[in-house]
């Protein structure tokens, strides 16, 4: 008899997923996380005030230099003095690129993964993104349809909490919404101006993955609203931004099925080519080297997109010499983020005698135009913008004055900025890649990530194109002081969606996942997080791998009951 | 209100009581302090004469209350590279030529007027020659607003918002 029904591979966002539905179906399993305990009592610092901070909430440029040299530079705004545990080390988890490419590995390894850092924008995919590969034959084509997702966005909505409006924008669909964050005065403003001029556009709050209107379920799992505190990338001691550490983990944990392993790095998933069946994953313990093997009836792997790919790379048997459920060659490939470094941002009048009080966590949402209603476009599928219109403030000195003008000129009425930058869809492409290096091992003998990856023509011409249009909309808006950098695109991998290593398509040839993520190659080993994306779309990622892996479990959970796996 | 003389006393505990206060004239002076890390004793002067002078105490604690020159010297310290720190030092140094030696020393209406022409030029006239003034300023400024003082009185600031209000009036 195996030791677990199944095995999951990550703790993180869609990690968390898997092993709450498996545990719901009433399987014994196990959640193999290659990091350390979180223990929000001792880890979480989002209660530290400024003034309990050290150096600023600096990290010393010593140990940046020495430890944290991709990451902070990659996501300098969430990497601070007090939470940089929530981030790797990069010398104890170096990867390498191909010369002449760049590529951002932004991580934490630790329970619940990057749930506990995310910025929480929580966008559907639209009917349009799962039928644009086909339409203009780029990739391979979805195998699965927005509807059928549809129900699965609805059950991981109402679970995780999402606030936001109903907009009734088909390239944007709504859910299971919480209350949004109200726009500010000035957005108010910039949206009538924008969807005056721009009749196509849209101007909406941001959809965020924080609960706004706590529903018993939540508060049954100690979850409660959002304080708008907004130092979500400290933790959260209201449990208030979904994670997998306050939301599936718990609700996992409470069924009793659940056995969270940590510091258990995935060596190798092994393979029985006789039942041609995964029989359980080797791992190596991150702290005491030694190796072990937990057998189960299922693997479900979490790992993250690049990951993932590599523990199938690293799992080599006779029947897959280039790694398992790889007979496609596909693992590894097509390699995808978003695109950003495009935006403007300027300053909006008629607002210096009002402020706004709290913190919110989120912004403006211009959802993706550009080839939905408008059809001019010199690049294929589009890009949203994140932003907002908040008091123009200062905190840095940055004003000039001196004395009790300068300093009461912090707390007097000012201007108000608009910003909005754009995160663009990256189209795939098989020869942006993630392999094994062939020489290289990190500390416990796994052989490294080595990045391949590169825009295209299309992200460069999109990002253009948005650049001009943020120009434009807040022209529109009537704003003055208007900057709008020269576009420079952010290196692959900064905006931390990534994804696509192991897609899914109806072609066992050409995918690695079925419509369901599961392996064409082998019926019992799922991949449900950012692997199996056949494109990425513009929004923000992680609902669909929340949907997508409930979906699959039930999938998987109803096979078993069958015994068809 | 706290006199000029126990303003600078509260400097000095900010920076370890080593230090002995010298003051004479209205002027003020902080003689050898083993306990700064970072700042020589002119440098220290200067940081805490330029802090005084950008956020003095008003009706709310001011720069030297809050001890914003112990505070950059343990940032200097503690946080900057040795690059940082030796750009840091040329800055000060540059500072000192820019607004005469004696600066720190000057009484007090004098250099108020001295370092608010300057400030001036900082922001409207050639900013690249006065990034050293703008950076420091910047890490006063910084550095105050970080203070249980500075962040509570001056800033407003709340721990734990509880709600969000996207459209306040300002009174």
């Amino acid at each position: 008899m195996p030791d677990f029904d199944a095995i999951v591979v990550g703790s993180g966002m869609s990690g968390g997923w898997s092993a709450k539905e498996l545990c719901e179906h009433g399987l014994r399993v196990a959640v193999l996380e290659r990091g350390p305990e979180i223990k929000p009592e001792r880890d979480y610092v989002d209660q530290l005030p400024p003034w309990e901070q050290k150096n600023l909430d600096r990290i010393s440029q010593d140990e940046i230099a020495r430890h944290y040299y991709k990451q902070y530079p990659g996501v300098a705004y969430a990497v601070k003095e007090s939470n940089k545990h929530f981030w790797v080390k990069d010398d104890e988890h170096p990867y390498e690129t191909v010369n002449g490419t760049e590529y951002d590995w932004l991580r934490g390894y630790h329970t619940a993964g990057r749930s506990i850092m995310w910025s929480r924008q929580s966008y559907r995919m639209g009917p349009q993104d799962f039928t644009a590969n086909k339409e203009e034959n780029i990739g391979i084509d979805w195998p699965v349809r927005y509807d059928e997702i549809s129900p699965w966005y609805d059950y991981v909505e109402r679970f995780a909490g999402i606030a936001g409006n109903r907009d009734g924008l088909k390239q944007l669909p709504d859910g299971e919404f919480q209350p949004a964050f109200e726009l500010t005065c000035a957005e108010k403003e910039f949206k009538t101006r924008v969807e005056a001029a721009f009749p196509g556009r849209n101007v909406i709050q941001a959809r965020v993955a924080h609960i706004t209107a706590v529903t018993d379920e939540q508060r049954a799992l100690g979850r409660t609203n959002c304080q708008a505190q907004n130092r979500c990338h400290f933790g959260c001691s209201f449990k208030a931004y979904f994670s997998s550490l306050h939301a599936t983990l718990p609700a996992a944990q409470r069924t009793g099925n659940l056995t969270m392993v940590h510091n258990a790095i995935v060596q190798s998933v092994e393979f029985d080519a006789e039942s041609n069946r995964v029989t359980g994953v080797r791992v190596v313990d991150a702290e005491t080297n030694q190796h072990r093997f937990y057998s189960s009836r299922l693997v479900f792997l979490n790992a993250s997109t690049i990951a993932s790919a590599l523990i199938l790379l690293q799992s080599k048997s006779s029947t897959f010499p280039n790694g398992l459920a790889n007979a496609s060659d596909q693992v590894g490939r097509n390699l995808m983020d978003h695109v950003s470094g495009a935006g403007a941002n300027g300053l909006i009048q008629g607002f210096e005698n009002k402020t706004v009080f709290g913190r919110r966590p989120g912004g403006i949402y211009i959802p993706r135009y550009a080839n939905i209603t408008e059809h001019d476009k010199p690049y294929k599928r589009g890009f949203g913008y994140q932003g907002g219109a908040t008091p123009l403030g200062n905190a840095n000195g940055q004003i000039p004055g001196i004395g009790q003008v300068f300093k009461e000129a912090h707390g007097a009425p000012g201007p108000w900025r608009v910003s909005i930058g754009a995160f663009g869809e990256q189209l795939p492409n098989p020869n942006n890649r993630v392999t094994l290096h062939p020489t290289k091992v990190d500390k416990w003998g796994n052989p490294l990530a080595l990045f391949n990856v590169t825009y295209s023509e299309n992200e460069r011409i999109m990002l253009e194109e948005a650049r001009k249009d943020a120009v434009a909309m807040l022209e529109a808006a009537g704003c003055s002081e208007i900057n709008s950098s020269p576009v420079n695109l952010t290196v692959p991998g900064n905006r931390i969606h990534e994804m696509g290593s192991a897609r899914m398509g109806r072609d066992p040839d050409t995918s690695v996942l079925n419509g369901w993520c599961q392996t064409h190659d082998v019926p019992n080993l799922f991949i449900t997080d950012g692997s199996f994306m056949a494109s990425s779309a513009c929004q923000n990622p992680s609902l669909s791998y929340m949907a997508f892996s409930a979906r699959s479990v039930k999938y998987a959970a109803d096979l078993l009951e069958e015994k068809v796996i | 209100m706290k006199t000029r003389r126990e303003v600078l006393q509260s400097l000095i505990v900010s920076i370890g009581g080593a230090s002995v206060l010298n003051a004479c004239g209205g002027i003020a002076r902080v003689v050898p302090s083993s306990s700064m890390r970072f700042y020589s004793d002119q440098e220290l002067a200067l940081v805490s004469r330029i802090s005084d002078l950008i956020i003095p105490r008003t009706d709310t604690p001011g720069a030297l209350d809050v001890k914003v020159p112990g505070f950059l010297d343990s940032l200097m310290t503690e946080w900057a590279n040795p690059e940082t720190k030796n750009n840091h030092h040329e800055e000060l140094k540059e500072l000192t030529r820019m607004l005469g030696e004696g600066f720190a020393t000057l009484p007090p209406d004098t250099s108020e007027q001295r370092l608010a022409q300057f400030d001036y030029e900082a922001f409207n006239g050639r900013p690249i020659s006065y990034s050293g003034y703008r950076s420091l300023k910047s890490l006063i400024t910084q550095a105050y607003f970080a203070s249980e003082d500075g962040a509570l009185q001056e800033q407003k600031w709340v721990a734990v918002p509880g709600r969000w209000d996207p459209c306040v009036e300002i009174q």
